[in-house]
């Protein structure tokens, strides 16, 4: 038996006699030197060096089992059924990826070391890419990049330089030495696993990702992780001279695609480095997107070659999971998603150019999360790890002072730098001065709001869906933050008494400005709801209706600023103080954009609301068939993430359904109801015009105060875009509600004549909608 | 052997590593979670082993000229797992005692 030289040199040292099959010995207590081989090896090597003696139990196993119930369970105590259902069954085809068919074998027979063609080389390379972009978008590398068989073989068994990663192991005679093509197909290959290892790191480095989005899994395979960024610069380097070698025979359309493709993976390692320093980072992805179109016009150069990539790779890797088929991706996607990854990367690097203001951040933060298509698991990562770069945010104040400085201390003896230059009196017993409380007490807040305020970062670098889910958290964190800034606020105020300002400082100051970035929050929350269409048809009313009374309360306290502003300029000019009142100018531009935003919001809101419910008295929106459930459950269930907060923000269900149900039930309306209706001058009608002229005029308002006002002047583009997508928005409904009032009047709805139009919801995500979180009905004649 | 005693010796391979040999010549190797009537053995923290193919251990041995050249097994990680009774062609147990110490299963 030849298999049985595997052991011979076991059985000589260690003299284990309770087996007779050496073979197997040896598997399990190999050699010393060939430990490398195998893989969580530690966990089954004998104490101390002392050999475990194997006992043959088969036959009184089976005579034991025999003898057991049938149903009964010999098992751990703590062994639970529950995570039995987890096991892999080995030898079923679909579990156990180690199954073999008979007559299969679990090595490849692919050479890898037969010479390439030029045309099977870039088949192989545009193959990898694809395979690369499949893992980008959430596939495991077992099911991508690891079935390809020179991968496997350079990082199988592992080495420990990277000379000897090759696709070979040991020495090989000299005429079977790879080729030149197959050298530049070494050097292309490290290029991709280092880059993997590189986005890998790059994605946990970060303090929240889910492997949902993301497989970080390496299947206990290391990506050349100690190996540095040189080296393989070098490979590449070399690869490169290797192809544009005149001495090299071969066509040259077939040595500018392959050198094109050694050109754009080296750009692409580079730009993946970690450790790339920041002032290269914005040139890194331009010459990316530049290759890309090289790629695509090349690639029918390409041979496939389908046994350089096989399934049965996953037969090797450490996996407590069934086998799982190759992913395919199509080229041409491939390169689509290279250049969305590229391209929102680059956009991403821009953020480190943004004027050092938090709400700059906030801002690019959010358009970058709202980027179509959705940003890439890495993209995100990306712009996550600038956002938190030791060097890219340096505000002289904190960012949750300098947010709130913004919007409620424009010009203020609580923020005034001489407060933090005073030291305290040396006896402790003493009272403080109030400039040294002011001091103290804004670093207090500071403190107290570090960790709400990172944690919204956190939340807006997610993708939009758990950004909504994750934002219903930071809510929370930020209701608590409320109350314990108010009693800081309360501090605040009785130093500016003690001081005699107590009028130049606005009651609840730092607490207006956290309520205010709450609500902010809960609209954000109900219009992502609408965005990834959470909300049924006839939910739509009431939870417009909800955003519209979240924005008003938004829009009520900014005006109570704008009111303080207001005071204080005036006070400031009577006493001279021109430096300040040029201070609160500066900040009234933000203000008021807040305010036309607000007041946009709750008008488009409540006009929304106003025209989905009337549909729903018109009987054209479908109401489902709910048996086990009540309108008072789903109401609670829709306001669960708002019901703990204080102050209240979901009003009682008996005031909601008054307000969304202001004729008694859908299906059977009062008769004012009809007579309204067909009234085209009723108070119905005219109030629903009324607000969406309101909004139109507002977001036209915010629209010409500008991204200055808005502080987004680093997404210009993106802002205008959905400014405008808003008044367009108002503009449709006003469309459908001159459709809905004409059919109307013109029908007699109570003498049974159909109304001869009906609704369409434009889905999310669909183009339909001029802007994703405003759903706006379209009425189309029958 | 009654039900009783039955029990009795199996319980006593929970937790412990056994070695099982399944039809196809893999060996699984973890430790015993459960067992039942039909010989089923679930495993935890196993790893597969495979004996090597006749052509690597034809190429180890031209390749030292040693006739009893060591070749490795392969080896990977599986986790759990559940080996069916019907597949189970011998199971072994590994005693990992110290020198001098009492074997605490009755075999």
């Amino acid at each position: 038996m030849l298999h049985s030289t595997a052991s011979a040199q076991e059985h000589n040292s260690s003299n284990t006699a309770a087996s007779s099959d050496y073979a197997q010995e040896s598997a399990i207590v190999p050699p010393s030197t060939f430990s490398a081989n195998l893989p969580l090896r530690q966990s089954r090597l004998p104490f101390a060096g002392v050999q475990p003696k194997i006992h043959d139990v088969t036959e009184k196993y089976t005579r034991a089992c025999n003898a057991l119930e049938v149903g009964q369970l010999v098992k751990d105590e703590y062994f639970t059924l529950f995570e039995s259902i987890g096991a892999i069954e080995i030898m079923d085809t679909k579990m156990d990826s180690g199954f073999l068919e008979p007559g299969e074998t679990l090595e490849d027979d692919y050479d890898t070391l037969a010479p390439l063609l030029p045309e099977e080389l870039i088949g192989i390379m545009d193959q990898l890419l694809c395979y690369e972009m499949a893992w980008h978008t959430g596939y495991p590398l077992s099911q991508t990049l690891f079935t390809s068989v020179y991968i496997d073989k350079l990082l199988w068994p592992e080495t420990k330089v990277l000379e000897q990663a090759q696709f070979y192991r040991g020495d090989i005679p000299d005429d079977e030495r790879p080729g030149p093509l197959l050298e530049v197909l070494r050097a292309y290959c490290l290029a991709v696993i280092k880059g993997c290892d590189f986005v890998i790191a790059k994605i946990t480095g970060r303090d929240y990702f889910e492997e949902e989005d993301f497989c970080t899994h390496t299947y206990n395979r290391i990506l050349f992780i100690s190996t540095p960024m040189d080296v393989f610069l070098r490979e590449m380097d070399a690869a490169i001279e290797t192809v544009e070698d005149p001495d090299l025979d071969i066509n040259d359309a077939l040595r500018k695609a392959i050198a094109s493709r050694l050109e754009l993976r080296k750009y692409f390692l580079r730009a993946l480095d970690i450790e790339l320093p920041l002032d290269q980072i914005s040139y890194s992805w331009p010459p990316i997107l530049e290759g890309i179109s090289t790629l695509k016009t090349t690639h029918q150069l390409g041979q496939v070659v389908p046994g350089a990539f096989s399934s049965k790779m996953q037969r090797r890797l450490a996996s407590t999971v069934p086998p799982r088929p190759i992913v395919e991706l199509e080229f041409k996607d491939a390169l689509e998603g290279l250049d969305q990854l590229a391209t929102d990367c680059s956009e991403a690097t821009r953020f480190i150019a943004l004027g050092q203001d938090p709400l700059e951040y906030q801002s690019f933060l959010w358009f970058f999360a709202s980027r179509s298509p959705a940003p890439l698991a890495y993209a995100r990562s990306y712009l996550s790890t600038l956002l938190f770069h030791p060097d890219v945010i340096q505000t002289s104040l904190s960012p949750p002072l300098a947010d709130a400085k913004t919007l409620v201390f424009p010009a203020s003896t609580v923020l005034d730098p001489m407060n933090w230059t005073l030291s305290p009196p040396r006896n402790a017993a003493l009272p403080k001065p109030p400039r040294v409380q002011f001091a103290l007490l804004t670093d207090e807040f500071v403190e107290r709001a570090g960790t709400p305020y990172m944690d919204l970062w956190v939340a807006l670098g997610q993708n939009k869906c758990r950004l909504r889910r994750m934002l219903t958290h930071v809510i929370t964190g930020w209701d608590i933050l409320q109350a314990d800034t108010s009693l800081i606020d309360t501090d605040i105020l009785r130093a500016a008494e003690e001081l005699g300002v107590a009028e130049q400082v606005m009651d609840f100051s730092l607490s207006t400005w956290v309520y205010h970035k709450k609500l902010w929050m809960i609209e954000k929350v109900v219009l992502l709801g609408f965005e990834q269409d959470i909300y049924l048809p006839d939910e739509l009313g009431g939870m417009y209706l909800f955003v519209s009374l979240i924005a008003t309360r938004r829009k009520e306290l900014l005006n109570r600023v704008e009111a303080h502003y207001l005071a204080q300029g005036q006070r400031l000019l009577k006493a001279r103080k021109l430096g300040e009142v040029q201070q609160i100018d500066d900040a009234e531009p933000y203000l008021d954009s807040l305010i036309a935003e607000a007041e946009g919001v709750a008008s488009l809101g409540l006009a929304l609301a106003r025209f989905y419910i009337i549909l729903l008295y018109l009987g054209l929106l479908s109401i489902p068939k709910r048996p086990f459930s009540t309108e008072a459950l789903r109401y609670e269930l829709r306001m669960k993430p708002f019901l703990s907060l204080q102050p209240p923000e979901a009003p009682p269900f008996g005031d909601f359904k008054t307000h969304t149900q202001p004729y008694g039930e859908y299906t059977a309306p009062n008769a004012s109801f009809l007579s309204d209706a067909k009234d085209t001058d009723s108070e119905l009608w005219v109030e629903v015009d009324g607000h969406i002229k309101a909004a139109k005029v507002a977001f036209a308002e915010m629209k010409k105060m500008g991204t200055k006002a808005a502080r987004a002047e680093g997404v210009k583009n993106a802002w205008g875009k959905d400014v405008q997508s808003a008044l367009a928005s108002c503009i449709a409904l006003g469309v459908a509600v001159a459709g809905v009032k004409e059919a109307v009047s013109k029908k007699d709805v109570a003498a049974g004549e159909s109304l001869g139009i009906r609704v369409e919801l434009p889905e999310a995500g669909t183009g339909k909608r001029y802007a994703e979180g405003w759903v706006v009905a379209k009425i189309l004649k029958e | 052997m009654d039900n009783e005693q039955a029990t009795f010796w199996l319980s006593q391979f929970i937790g412990k590593n056994l070695r099982i040999h399944a039809s196809d010549g893999r060996v699984f190797g973890g430790q015993m979670k459960c067992t039942d009537k039909d010989r089923n053995i679930i495993l935890a923290l196993a790893h597969e082993y495979r004996a090597p193919s006749a052509e690597t251990i034809r190429k180890a041995v031209e390749e030292s000229g040693n006739p009893s050249a060591p070749v490795s097994w392969n080896s990977r990680y599986v986790g759990l797992i559940v080996v069916p009774g019907e597949h189970i062609t011998k199971i072994e147990f590994e005693e990992s005692t110290l020198p001098g110490q009492k074997s605490s299963v009755t075999l």
